[in-house]
């Protein structure tokens, strides 16, 4: 039986780990710098913004630009999306005295909730499982969220570096400088065309990895510091729309089952989302773990299917659609964290340290208060007398992690997400106990295992998918249109993997991908890169993202 | 209300879009339109713009406005409307007003509206319409100081004769220092046949549908019997089929021929919103599903090879008789 595992992609991290090679008058020194304008990044230079404001003279040490946040989309937010119902804990942390709630950009508390157990025609209403209960919690578009902390960054006095995708990691002397931005310009074949910009050196004293989801340098940095765990990070496909409608959902929505198959042969662990954005608008989304087998599974498809069960359908009815994009979450959970998650001048957050709590849906609270405290540690060790790229000197950070609430979330459900490989009925059960037990059970710990490691099957899936009406129901082009992408076409392919491979898994990368990037040929996979969205699946599935030419991608507003 | 319409040319031809914009002012009502035409030896393409709505028409000629670089422009067009009191000035967009209106808004301290497809007066202001979240809605937008600066995308006007002549008046030219800090080293353009798909009144255009790029003679050949310009699908053009030149869509061109012939074209919206705009779109696909059938004025059903080798003998036929 074919496995993505098998045809590994030709990628190397010694090819994306560089020495600073810029003269010294050309390379760019910051004081901290930061990789990715997501929550966690923000959050961090938030935080180290208003500890240098008490510190002038540790400011002035760090130079002209004391904090940088290199972001590879358009703006802030451009890449970020999420469901997203954020527990507002850290937020009100992190601006404590500053900010109150209400001044946040929210769409409302959540005021009801419903979860509910469909099949093809019917749904069934079923309690809420504990950690899924959302009182207290607020709806957002994390992408809008987004842009608001890189307001607050920026006015804490961090310097935004927008459309700058950070394709090296710099290290010298076994410890972490910065990093290398790609270089703009170049045509299908990698020559400069006559727009060429190299990249340059970015020479940092700290280098904070938060670039969520897939992280590119994440994953080289646990490579070349030895930093990963004993279990690998396993993943999940959101695909989410946004649409404009004629009536208020008065709720958020939950619903698992249908359109998944629930038999364990299948491995289809997901559900839906359905949530109020204000009066006149709703976000829904499918996700689907992506330790999947079945090669027509599709999670861009299961969505539109999703949208034609009554329940569903009846909300949209009138309305329209006004966003789509997808993405990838990390589910491995506290069994998948890295060993540490600093080396010498580094430290990784959020998301891309694998911060996520999946049975309770959320992880945004998580990578802010990761990126607060990654920010405290950054700053202790900028104190006179220290160093940051000394080995140990940002241990703070790792400390101050397994004393936070994160640690103690994480740690409690961190089998559940493994139990779900067992089925759906099987899964739930064993997940019951978990919770009653706050965690306890089971003794021992459950196994994770490679998304790419899941022996392939083929079904007749794809028949079902219905088939697109453009009102309802879309075709995978015109969602692409809807992420706001035009990425440059003659852009070189930034998506490394082997191209010559069985028709299985060609036709697995081809459903599989919700932006239509992968098309099976007789010997194997053509690739159109302009239409990525960046959501990573590629990396869990036998693929590797890098990123492109920054700017490209979509350019998320809403979701 | 009082407006100047930014006229650009190339050559001795006012360009197309400009005159759009021009005759789309002139039905806005409520005061006077006037064009500007900026270039060196450009004043016999003044008296043209009447017909297209305008009252009078400014006339830069200097020989230092020979290239076509930004700034000296924002220093003519600036002068202009201090000395006169214009308070709206409209651009069709292209590369060059593109830079124009910026420079224009930042030296006038104006505010400025981009990516425009309408404007109207709605109690007694100016609106603008704006797409937003990939053309899927339409903004109002506006402006809260005068001079108003609007940009227009290109081909949101059809340049409409209305008859008419303008009064011609010249406008002295006085360049700020920095002005001339640019100069045109080099004016290059792709050497194609038959006319560019920017202008062109007929555009062929070919997709995966045609099976190969061997096939594209089928397109080109239809194309030249109707005096038209060759287009091509994102497709097509990524599979190395025909040049970026010809794309059409999100990613390539935006064009609005009169007629728009799709030969084997699934009509993905990438490239449902570059020809959109077209007089007449015929479809030939074989796929009765095919998205560009729901666009389309005209739609074949059959097989390319076989539908456009017909039509090329009959249009063929029809001319020389």
């Amino acid at each position: 039986m074919t496995k993505p595992a098998d045809f590994p992609p030709p990628f190397r991290t010694a090819d994306y780990v560089a020495a600073p090679s810029d003269p010294p008058e050309e390379r760019i020194d910051v004081g901290v710098l930061i990789v990715g304008a997501g929550p966690a990044g923000l959050a961090c230079a938030i935080r180290l913004g208003q500890l240098l404001e008490d510190a002038p003279e540790i400011r002035e040490r760090l130079g002209e630009v004391p904090v940088a946040i290199l972001e590879k989309g358009k703006q802030a937010g451009s890449h970020l999306l999420s469901g997203a119902v954020v527990n507002p804990r850290a937020l009100r942390r992190l601006f404590k005295g500053r900010k109150r709630l209400d001044e946040m950009p929210f769409y409302g508390p959540v005021e009801h909730e419903s979860v509910y157990f469909l099949t093809q025609k019917s749904a069934l209403r079923i309690p809420a499982p504990p950690t899924m209960r959302n009182e207290g919690n607020y709806v957002a578009s994390l992408s809008r969220l987004g842009r608001w902390l890189a307001e607050q960054a920026d006015e804490a006095g961090a310097m935004l570096l927008p459309e700058t995708a950070a394709e090296k990691l710099l290290v010298a002397d076994g410890r972490a400088r910065g990093v290398r931005t790609g270089d703009k310009g170049r045509g299908r074949d990698g020559q400069p065309l006559g727009n060429f910009e190299p990249g340059s050196d970015l020479v940092a004293k700290v280098t904070v990895l938060a670039e969520g989801t897939q992280g590119h340098l994440t994953g080289v940095a646990l490579d070349r510091f030895g930093l990963a765990g004993e279990n690998p990070q396993v993943w999940a496909l959101g695909v989410k729309e946004v649409w404009k409608v004629k009536r208020p959902l008065d709720r958020v929505i939950h619903t698992m089952g249908w359109p998944l198959r629930p038999g364990a042969k299948y491995r289809e662990f997901g559900g839906s989302f359905i949530y109020p954005m204000g009066d006149d608008m709703l976000t829904l989304g499918m996700v689907v773990g992506l330790d999947y087998r079945d090669v027509e599974l599709s999670v861009h498809d299961l969505l539109q299917e999703l949208k034609t069960h009554p329940l569903v359908r009846k909300l949209l009815e009138g309305g329209e659609r006004v966003a789509w994009g997808a993405k990838t979450i990390p589910e491995g959970g506290f069994l998948a964290l890295p060993k540490q998650l600093h080396a010498p001048g580094l430290l990784i957050v959020g998301d891309g340290a694998g911060l996520v709590n999946v049975p309770a849906l959320k992880g945004i609270h998580y990578a802010i208060e990761s990126g607060r405290l990654a920010a405290e540690a950054a700053f202790a060790s900028l104190q006179r007398g220290q160093t940051p790229a000394t080995p140990g000197a940002l241990a703070g950070y790792d400390e101050a992690l397994r004393q936070s609430f994160v640690w103690k979330d994480l740690q409690e459900v961190r089998n559940m997400r493994p139990a779900f490989g067992r089925g759906f009925f099987l899964g739930g059960a064993l997940a019951g106990a978990m919770t009653a037990t706050k965690g306890r059970f089971p003794r021992r710990d459950l196994q994770l295992e490679c998304d790419s490691d899941a022996d392939l099957i083929r079904t007749e899936r794809a028949k079902s998918y219905p088939s697109p009406d453009g009102k309802l129901t879309f075709d995978k082009l015109s969602s692409v249109f809807a992420s706001g992408n035009k990425t440059r076409d003659e852009q070189a392919n930034h998506i490394v993997l082997e191209r010559e491979v069985p028709q299985d898994l060609a036709l697995l990368w081809e459903r599989m991908c919700p932006a239509q990037v992968y098309e099976a040929t007789e010997t194997g996979v053509d690739v159109t890169p302009s239409n990525c969205v960046q959501c990573g699946a590629i990396t869990a599935k036998g693929g590797r993202l890098t990123p492109p030419e920054g700017g490209s991608g979509p350019e998320y507003k809403l979701t | 209300m009082s407006t100047l319409v930014f006229l650009e040319h190339h050559g001795d031809e006012l360009l197309k879009g400009s005159l759009g914009v021009l005759a789309k002012a002139a039905t806005l009502g409520g005061g006077d339109v006037a064009g500007v035409v900026v270039g060196s030896g450009v004043r016999t393409l003044a008296d043209g713009a009447g017909k297209f709505g305008a009252a009078k028409v400014y006339v830069a000629d200097d020989a230092q406005l020979e290239a076509p670089l930004p700034q000296p422009r924002v220093d003519v067009i600036a002068r202009l409307v201090r000395d006169t009191g214009i308070d709206t000035i409209l651009f069709g967009n292209s590369v060059l007003t593109a830079d124009v209106a910026a420079g224009l808004a930042a030296r006038l301290d104006a505010g400025i509206n981009w990516d425009l497809v309408d404007l109207v007066q709605e109690d007694g202001k100016l609106v603008g319409k704006r797409p937003a979240l990939q053309d899927s809605v339409y903004v109002d937008v506006g402006w809260t100081s005068e001079p108003r600066i609007a940009l227009f995308r290109s081909g949101s006007f059809d340049p409409n004769e209305t008859g008419g002549s303008a009064e011609v008046e010249d406008v002295a030219v006085e360049l700020e220092d920095f002005s001339s800090a640019a100069r045109m080293v080099d004016q290059a353009h792709e050497e194609s046949e038959g006319p560019s798909i920017e202008d062109a009144p007929v555009i062929v255009a070919g997709g995966r549908g045609l099976g190969g790029p061997e096939n594209f003679t089928l397109v080109e050949e239809l194309a030249k019997a109707l005096g038209g310009a060759v287009g091509a699908t994102r497709a097509v053009v990524d599979a190395g089929w025909y040049p970026y030149a010809t794309q059409v869509g999100q990613t390539g061109k935006t064009v609005a021929p009169k007629l728009y012939i799709a030969c084997g074209i699934s009509g993905a919206i990438q490239h449902k919103v570059g020809m959109q705009s077209s007089g007449v779109i015929v479809a030939i696909n074989k796929d009765t599903n095919a998205p560009i059938f729901e666009f389309s004025d005209l739609g074949v059903v059959g097989d390319v090879h076989e539908v456009v080798p017909k039509l090329t003998e009959l249009v063929k036929q029809r001319k020389s008789s």
